[in-house]
């Protein structure tokens, strides 16, 4: 065979089609990641300048101070803010992620607006005696609570719900906590604050479970599941044998008997002289702060008792508000109404706040009652109103967030706007003032106004670190820096009285077969929506339990029929919620162990007991 | 990249955490997971395939009941000094050791998946992409433009957020430093740490709080019998704490599925 030019050509061409039928050349274009960083189907991040803003976190009623790195003005990672008296630059695991909420594929984009407006409109329309408008405001104190108000004021029997606001701590003036299971180090009160102020306190944390908290505590007393109430009625016992208290509920001394430190003892587990120590420690090493689960009368009459009101528990003043805004219709207990008289419900959840059982709403509501919720996604009271109309979620809009439980002082801070919200979503603040014909768009800056004008407080400047005296700053700077994510911190007021301390009624005892299982909640409550990444924390390290999970012991799971990842249903007197089971011995017998996600929540509040059946 | 022409101070990047003020709270796993794009979790990835570069472990001192006490660890690579082992089984030469600032570089562009590295890291701190990464739609706007993302098939793992250290490099350098010095910065996790439990810092400048604390009584390394020299130290006054740093416990047996 002769070498020609067209043998030549037909071997390269023969050649060249050749490779292309083996992997060589493809792997090539792979391989080609080597220089240039682009996987194929792998997303490019942005380029674009890189600036630094300021806001506050609005997930949780700890507002805790943000700055946000931005590449072309989108956050791209959040951190704290170290020098913020409030915060002290602490972010939680929620707080870090929060700049993906926009982006979450469970949050709503859109919703029946127009359409709920007409039912609300058409229902007001059509009350009958004394039916009521009511907007239920799970985050109150805000300039929207205000909105609320006032526009109940103004329509026929409108009322204003929201919980019972806690009593202000001075964790920094408490010599010792006495913690009846509150999660002090676990999504209570301002994370940093309380990191803050560890140091300066001995914690006795009293808990079935080594929660985080039991963890971090100088002594963690592991009593009996449900034991909490003989655990407290055993000490108060102790303390009342020298000296009297007035303000405590009726049937407090017959609940005392009931529980001599012997029958504590028996009860809790710990031993009759370990809470005898307990006891005089609480007498002795004072200012004593005692915290139970929120609204626990037991936690409140030990406060009582070792005369926490005007030193660890204390009145804060409100943030000022414009004079005209005081007309306003006053601050109701859900418990208050009588039952089937609200005839337009309208549930502002856009905020994470308490969360109260759907039974408790459900049987205040009248026949063809119309039900309204604000909310980010459907998983909340979503699942039970007629109309679910999706808000901004974090960061997209501009509101306001109330002071935390753990601040003495009222403060006024503005949640991060960072990104602009969908076309879709509703501000229910200006939804309720429009029914009511208000105008109440620039509430936050007449608010804001009220506040400058009043002198007092001062002004956090996260960009400079420095606080300077309201008064000092002129009246545009002031909402400007507000903006900026400027905190204002009221002045504390060095005559203001001890507040009165409210001890609720005694619970009656909630023993049942029915539900075997003591609840012991051990998660932070999450916000209604959390970064898909938080999945390093659950899925990916099994670090904590994922919102809307439970464990359970491994007899008590073998009771019930469940293994680990079993679907079931957790119980309460409250209604039951869809939950994933993990199997885990560090559970005591007796107890499931519940992650407080937006369904949980709800079941949860006002009920101890619980069963758990495969569903 | 150092010029190796040039006399440089070298640094030694090292960690010092206190474990008795970590209270498991997983921020800096988060905070890790975002700065680094980190993708979220694939339906099926669990802890062992999971991706988190840093990784908060919870263990205990075995005892039940009144007996029993926990601590929470956080471990990410070691950035181990000497012999690293993942660096010596690396048939593609996708692991290396910066000599100029101790941190055990990991290319995933040369990664040829083989998982050698896994095998070989006595600490279990190296993560394997099982699946291609995926984000839901638009989060891809919230990525951190000075890391780029890793594909299916490659190893990846800690580097003490390397894209920091350049930022901090050229802030150093448009401030007119000389690029011989060891530049100071944060990475995520001890930035984002809300009780300050992660200490960051040059192990070699004797006068810092990290290498201070790094010198301290109560300080520890992991396995440090297999004289790796990692650069984290923890700290902790619990001496049981201490102890199972050494010589961790063989499983129990138990039907516990967290920490």
């Amino acid at each position: 065979m002769t070498t020609t030019r067209r043998n030549l050509f037909k071997l390269t061409g023969g050649a060249a089609v050749g490779a292309m039928l083996t992997p060589a050349p493809w792997r090539l274009i792979t391989d080609s990641a080597l220089w240039s960083e682009n996987w194929p189907g792998i997303p490019r991040p942005r380029r674009g300048e890189v600036t630094f803003q300021f806001g506050n976190c609005s997930l949780c009623p700890a507002g805790c101070a943000v700055r946000a790195r931005c590449v072309a003005n989108q956050p791209v990672s959040l951190a704290g803010v170290a020098a913020h008296p409030l915060s002290h630059g602490a972010l939680c695991a929620f707080g870090i992620a929060g700049h993906h909420l926009p982006y979450h594929p469970g949050r709503l984009k859109s919703g029946p607006a127009a359409e709920a407006n007409q039912a609300v409109r058409a229902a007001l329309g059509q009350l009958r005696g004394a039916e009521r408008c009511a907007v239920l405001d799970l985050r109150p104190g805000r300039t929207a609570s205000w909105t609320y108000r006032r526009a109940m004021a103004a329509i026929r029997n409108g009322v204003y719900l929201a919980p019972a606001a806690p009593i202000a701590i001075n964790l920094a003036a408490a010599k010792t906590v006495f913690s009846l299971g509150a999660p002090l180090f676990d999504g209570w009160g301002t994370p940093g604050n309380v990191i803050a102020a560890r140091d300066h306190f001995r914690l006795i944390q009293a808990e079935p479970v080594e929660s985080r908290t039991a963890i971090m505590a100088d002594l963690w007393l592991p009593i009996r599941p449900g034991s909490e109430e003989a655990l407290a009625l055993g000490i108060a016992n102790l303390l009342l044998k020298e000296k009297k208290i007035a303000g405590l509920p009726a049937g407090f001394a017959d609940r005392l008997r009931e529980f001599p430190p012997t029958m504590a003892a028996m009860h809790s587990g710990i031993g009759e002289q370990q809470i005898a120590a307990l006891a005089r420690e609480l007498q002795d090493n004072g200012p004593v702060l005692v915290l139970g689960e929120n609204g626990s009368p037991y936690a409140a009459a030990l406060n009582l008792i070792l005369g926490a009101p005007g030193r660890t528990l204390v009145l804060r003043r409100e943030a000022p508000v414009p004079d005209d805004w005081k007309k306003a219709a006053p601050v109701a207990d859900l418990a208050s109404v009588p039952d089937g008289s609200i005839r337009v419900l309208l549930i502002d959840e856009s905020a994470t706040g308490e969360a109260l059982p759907w039974s408790a709403i459900q049987s205040k509501l009248a026949e063809k009652a119309v039900v309204v919720t604000f909310a980010w996604s459907k998983e909340g009271y979503g699942r039970q109103a007629a109309f679910t109309l999706p808000t901004a979620v974090y960061p997209e809009s501009l509101d306001d967030i109330p002071p935390a439980v753990d601040s003495p002082a009222a403060a006024f801070r503005l949640s991060a706007a960072w990104v602009a919200p969908p076309d879709g979503v509703v501000n229910p603040a200006d939804f309720v003032a429009g029914l009511a014909g208000l105008a109440a768009k620039d509430a936050l800056q007449e608010r804001a106004a009220a506040i400058r004008k009043s002198g007092r407080g001062s002004l956090f400047v996260p960009s400079s670190a420095t606080s300077t005296p309201a008064r000092d700053v002129k009246p545009d700077d002031f909402w400007k820096m507000l903006q900026a994510g400027a905190t204002w911190i009221d002045d504390l007021d060095a005559n203001a009285p001890a507040p009165k301390l409210d001890v609720p009624a005694l619970p009656a005892g909630t023993a049942s077969s029915a539900f075997p299982l003591v609840v012991v909640v051990t998660e932070p409550d999450t916000p209604a929506l959390v970064s898909p990444l938080l999945s390093k924390v659950y899925q990916e390290s099994n670090l904590r339990l994922a919102p809307e999970s439970v464990a359970l012991h491994p007899s008590d799971a073998r009771a019930c029929g469940l293994e680990t990842g079993s679907r079931a249903r957790l119980e309460t007197d409250c209604g039951s919620v869809a939950v994933n089971v993990t199997v885990d011995s560090d559970v005591p017998p007796g107890v499931v162990q519940v992650a407080g996600g937006p369904g949980i929540r709800k079941i949860c509040g006002a009920s101890s007991r619980a069963r758990v059946v495969r569903s | 990249m150092t010029n190796p022409n040039k006399p440089v101070k070298a640094a030694r990047y090292g960690m010092a955490i206190d474990i008795d003020r970590c209270t498991g709270c997983g921020a800096c796993m988060v905070a890790c997971a975002v700065e680094n794009n980190v993708p979220p979790a694939h339906a099926g990835a669990n802890d062992r395939k999971g991706i988190t570069w840093i990784r908060v472990y919870k263990v205990d001192n075995g005892g039940d009941g009144d007996g029993r006490r926990s601590a929470f660890v956080p471990v990410l690579c070691q950035q181990c000094g000497n012999e690293t082992p993942c660096v010596h089984v690396c048939p593609q030469q996708a692991v290396d050791v910066d000599p100029a600032t101790g941190i055990v570089g990991q290319m995933p562009e040369r990664c040829l998946g083989c998982r050698y590295c896994m095998a070989a890291c006595p600490y279990h701190a190296r993560y394997f992409n099982w699946w291609d990464p995926a984000w839901p739609a638009g989060m891809e706007k919230t990525f951190n433009p000075d890391v780029a993302p890793r594909m299916r098939g490659v190893v990846e793992k800690c580097n003490f957020c390397h894209g920091r250290w350049h930022a901090a490099r050229q802030q150093a350098t448009a401030e007119g430093k000389p690029d011989t010095e060891p530049v100071a910065y944060l990475p995520a996790c001890a930035e984002a740490c809300p009780t300050q439990a992660i200490s960051f810092g040059d192990l070699n400048d004797e006068a810092g709080v990290t290498a201070a604390a790094a010198r301290g009584r109560d300080s520890f390394r992991l396995l440090e019998k297999l004289d790796t020299d990692p650069k984290i130290h923890y700290i902790s006054k619990r001496e049981w704490v201490r102890r199972i740093a050494d010589a961790p416990r063989p499983g129990d047996g138990k039907e516990s599925r967290r920490g």
